[in-house]
């Protein structure tokens, strides 16, 4: 399904606001919108939300044996996928360019800046290293998916445990989570992407724009830093030129903007971790708002299965008992037998299909015959097999008057059966058969 | 967090609609620690070579949490496509599609009922028009026969028989149903019987 | 006349025969198709079987090869099976990748493989955490009409039936393993499931073993996997008409019957190779 066409009023109507100073959802310039992260049940599970847009992030651990040329080194591994659910215009199947752009972002911004130890996730040098998988989905898409996904990303990371390791000798023991205590991963910094947004060339800009912002801007700068004021990555997109300046006054909104949101993430961390540690209730089924309209929460309910055992049996009882009848089968060769009276099939076998009941004077058919249109293998050598590929159909023909006889009562049977039979085919086969 | 109750219980379940934005119907739905998001588009516009004359073309999609769908995803994406299909009146929105996408929030067991709930919570949110709603049930069977509804992980892997149903709200008839493990004639009425009340 | 009422209003065709309880093909609502099986049909295989319920055809063959056991698992095998829906047997496939039929079917059959536990896995081990077999079982279907689930359950299980395994010894010096071709020996075969189909016309109507047209024209499919206990191992019904308990406690009577007879033809045709 194609993405709905902003119109052309639409576009002027925002643009107009943006040199107004104003925007469509009242935010100011330098704001982003209200950012919520929660966590799942499982270690490095969480749901960011950035307005309406939401991403889920999950991180997920294996030991895999290390790259040739980093023998001690751990791998990373990102993937941001764009749900079909975010967006009717995001399709399955092959990945489009928006998506290749913002994993590359996103690669840039979280492995090249080596915000994780990748050393500490060496089990065994050149022999197993921790392979860390961050999976991202976009679940709604309301703009400025690069940061809502780059904080789900360092959210995950951050809330992540992996199973505890011992090796002696040869030996690699993975301690399940009641064994030992997960160990989460060693972090260095935390980086974060802040998107701004240009129009009209440049001379207006806004944080984290919406996704009706996005379609109307001229280009795109994203900065990823730390919140020691580091810049990890910077990407200016869109063709439009900038002046030192700008890019200046961008970094520094951008290093306010980061030491925020590495706040609210620890936070977010540590109200997880308290809820943890006090045994109280967390994960997402938690997070549903207790007070609105739209959601409804049962708790643990017991469901009265007294009557159930005599409710069965009365069914049991009601239906009739499996019956013992049993055709036998028919031998017609080692190795091929056959049961059922049901129709056969309609490859080998020619017009007198002996096994249709309807076709009571068919039954006479003998035994000898049916074994040969069964088994073309155990056909006589004075057999003629002729194949009509016009009707994808065997015919095998037998030089015996026999065969002959019962040839034109079974044409009318088939007439009736399959899809009509064209006269013309029903010619060709009785001049086949005169031959 | 629960524990195996004396008595077969649900687990505790939460809903939540219209949550996000973008698709014109969505729920997430909660069962103990299974959770599941959905969402729907539609009816919308068609490729003209999936189009079908006199009804709405049913997609669904599951989306598993860690890497590609698997075939076992596959499985469930047409045991969901098939039930939503039986329910949907299609035949009112012809040459349409109706495209229903189930993300794994977080998998603690009974995932497929957990699917099938948050599926029809989603057209409902949707306003598809149907002709019954349907729900999800799994239960387990344990080695002396005892039944479990809506088992958790630990539940499924410890039990010999997992049974899943989708029964419609109108009659009360099956749906659907998806089974593991052996079991007697015997054992099904009794967890369908279950799963009716 | 008929030929032209059926191809305008192929459904209400099927009506007027359901109504005097018989088919357009002949057949009575709980009768099943011929069913004929030919066991080791393809000699380059370990193991095989050509199964036909009517036009419904298909072909199982099963190649054992050598695997290095699972980490997790170090003292079993794999049964590895995979339905091929080619070009072939229905216009209605394209080729490439298979499709979601085939995905589905493949997964119904592996299924069906751990639910019956057709075969211990641990039989198929050969030196623990070393070598083990792996058993490709292959399922190509020849002629697509319809009930392709009971077609490829009946092949696979006279397939595995048929399967002669080479002994294998790993020799203390060398640690290789030896095999001697001339002593072949039969897999050990726990259960034997069988599969029954059923289709739901209007939500009245049941019948078994649904043809490719029956089965697009029906509102609801089942299928049903007992054993010789008559106990179920797989049950299967994507959506479709809604059944009730009772109704469902039909089929699964057909089912356990319909399994008898399968299981007579089954050893008929295995004795009768055996014997010759």
């Amino acid at each position: 399904m194609r993405e709905t066409p902003l119109s052309n009023c639409e576009r002027t109507f925002l643009l107009q606001a943006i040199t107004d100073r104003k925007r469509i959802d009242g935010r100011q310039t330098y704001d982003y919108r209200n950012i919520k992260i929660t966590f799942g049940t499982e270690y490095g599970c969480c749901i960011v939300e950035l307005g309406k847009t939401r991403v889920l992030g999950q991180v997920s651990c294996e030991l895999v044996a290390p790259k040739m040329n980093r023998p001690t080194e751990g791998i990373l591994f990102f993937n941001l996928e764009l749900s079909p659910m975010a967006s009717p215009a995001f399709e399955p199947g092959r990945p489009s360019e928006l998506l290749v752009k913002l994993n590359r972002l996103l690669e840039r911004c979280l492995r090249n800046s080596k915000c994780i130890d990748t050393e500490s996730l060496c089990v065994q040098a050149g022999e197993k290293v921790w392979q860390i998988r961050v999976d991202l989905h976009l679940l709604n898409h309301e703009g400025n998916i690069i940061d809502a996904a780059s904080i789900a990303a360092v959210a995950a990371l951050c809330h992540f445990k992996r199973p505890d390791v011992s090796v002696q000798g040869e030996e690699v023991t993975v301690y399940s989570p009641e064994e030992r205590d997960p160990v989460p991963l060693s972090m260095h910094h935390m980086p974060i992407c802040v998107s701004f947004a240009f129009f009209q060339q440049g001379t207006f800009l806004l944080v984290d724009p919406s996704e009706r912002e996005e379609r109307v801007m001229d280009g795109l700068l994203v900065i990823a830093m730390n919140k020691h004021r580091e810049i990890c990555t910077i990407q200016s997109s869109g063709g439009i030129m900038l002046l030192k300046d700008q890019v200046l006054r961008c970094s520094k909104v951008a290093g306010v903007k980061v030491a925020e949101i590495t706040e609210l993430i620890q936070k977010a961390i540590e109200n997880d971790k308290k809820a943890r540690k006090e045994g109280g209730k967390f994960g997402f089924a938690e997070s549903l708002p207790e007070q609105k309209i739209t959601s409804l929460k049962i708790d643990k309910s017991s469901v009265d299965t007294s009557d159930f055992k005599g409710e069965a049996k009365k069914i049991i009882s009601k239906s009739e008992p499996p019956s013992d009848a049993v055709s036998k089968p028919v031998v017609w060769a080692p190795g091929t037998a056959q049961i059922g009276e049901g129709i056969g099939n309609a490859w080998g076998e020619l017009e007198e299909s002996e096994d249709e009941d309807d076709d009571a004077d068919i039954a006479s058919v003998s035994p000898e015959s049916h074994k040969v249109i069964k088994k073309p293998a155990k056909h006589t050598s004075k057999d003629i097999v002729l194949s009509d590929s016009e009707e994808d159909d065997v015919i095998i023909l037998e030089p015996e008057s026999k065969t002959e006889a019962s040839l034109p009562p079974s044409v009318s049977a088939e007439d009736k059966d399959k899809s009509p039979v064209s006269k013309t085919s029903t010619k060709k086969k009785k001049k086949r058969a005169a031959r | 967090m629960m524990e195996v109750a004396e008595e077969p219980g649900l687990r505790e379940i939460g809903c939540e609609h219209s949550l996000l934005s973008r698709p014109d119907g969505s729920a997430t739905f909660v069962q103990g620690d299974t959770s599941v998001l959905a969402g729907v588009y539609g009816p919308a516009e068609i490729k003209v070579s999936r189009e079908m004359h006199d009804k709405a073309t049913i997609e669904v999609m599951v989306r598993p949490k860690v890497g590609l769908p698997a075939i076992q995803d596959k499985n469930h994406e047409q045991l969901i496509r098939e039930t939503c299909e039986s329910v949907i009146l299609g035949t009112l929105h012809p040459r349409t599609s109706i495209t229903i996408v189930l993300q794994v929030i977080n998998d603690g067991g009974s995932i497929l009922s957990c699917f099938l709930n948050a599926a029809c919570m989603a057209m409902m949110d949707a306003g598809l028009p149907m002709n019954a709603m349907f729900c999800g049930v799994t239960c387990a069977l344990d080695d002396d026969g005892q039944l479990i509804i809506d088992p958790n992980t630990k539940d499924q892997k410890e039990s010999r028989t997992v049974l899943t149903f989708a029964i419609e709200s109108s009659e009360k008839k099956v749906l659907t149903i998806s089974s593991r493990g052996a079991y007697s004639p015997a054992e099904v009425s009794i967890s369908l019987y279950q799963s009716c009340l | 006349m008929a030929a032209g009422f059926k191809t305008v209003e192929p459904l209400e065709y099927y009506r007027k025969f359901l109504k005097q309880n018989c088919r357009p093909d002949g057949r009575e609502l709980s009768e099943f198709r011929t069913t004929t099986i030919n066991v080791g049909s393809i000699t380059t295989a370990d193991g095989s079987a050509l199964v036909k319920l009517g036009n419904c055809t298909v072909m199982c063959g099963i190649k054992a090869e050598f695997t290095n056991p699972p980490i997790d698992a170090p003292n079993k095998g794999y049964i590895v099976p995979n339905v091929d829906l080619t070009p072939l047997c229905s216009s209605r496939f394209r080729p490439g990748p298979p499709g979601e039929e085939a995905q589905v079917a493949s997964q119904f059959i592996a299924d069906v493989i751990d639910n019956s536990q057709i075969i211990q896995k641990e039989d198929l081990c050969i030196a623990k955490g070393k070598l083990a077999w792996v058993l490709h079982c292959d399922l190509i279907c020849l002629d697509y009409d319809g009930n392709l689930l009971d077609a490829c359950v009946i092949a696979l299980v006279a397939a595995l039936r048929n399967v002669r395994l080479p002994s294998v010894q790993i020799s203390e010096d060398t640690g290789l393993a030896q095999v001697q071709l001339s002593s072949k020996s039969p897999l050990n075969i726990l259960k034997s499931p069988v599969s029954t189909s059923f289709a739901v016309f209007d939500d009245t109507y049941i019948i078994v073993d649904p043809t490719d047209e029956e089965e697009t024209l029906a509102t609801g499919l089942l299928s049903i996997v007992t054993d010789e206990d008559g106990k179920l191992c797989t049950m299967r019904k994507p959506g479709g008409s809604a059944l009730s308990p009772e109704r469902l406690q039909d089929c699964i009577s057909r089912a356990v019957s319909r399994h008898k007879e399968v299981q007579t033809l089954l050893d008929e045709v295995l004795l009768s190779v055996k014997t010759q």
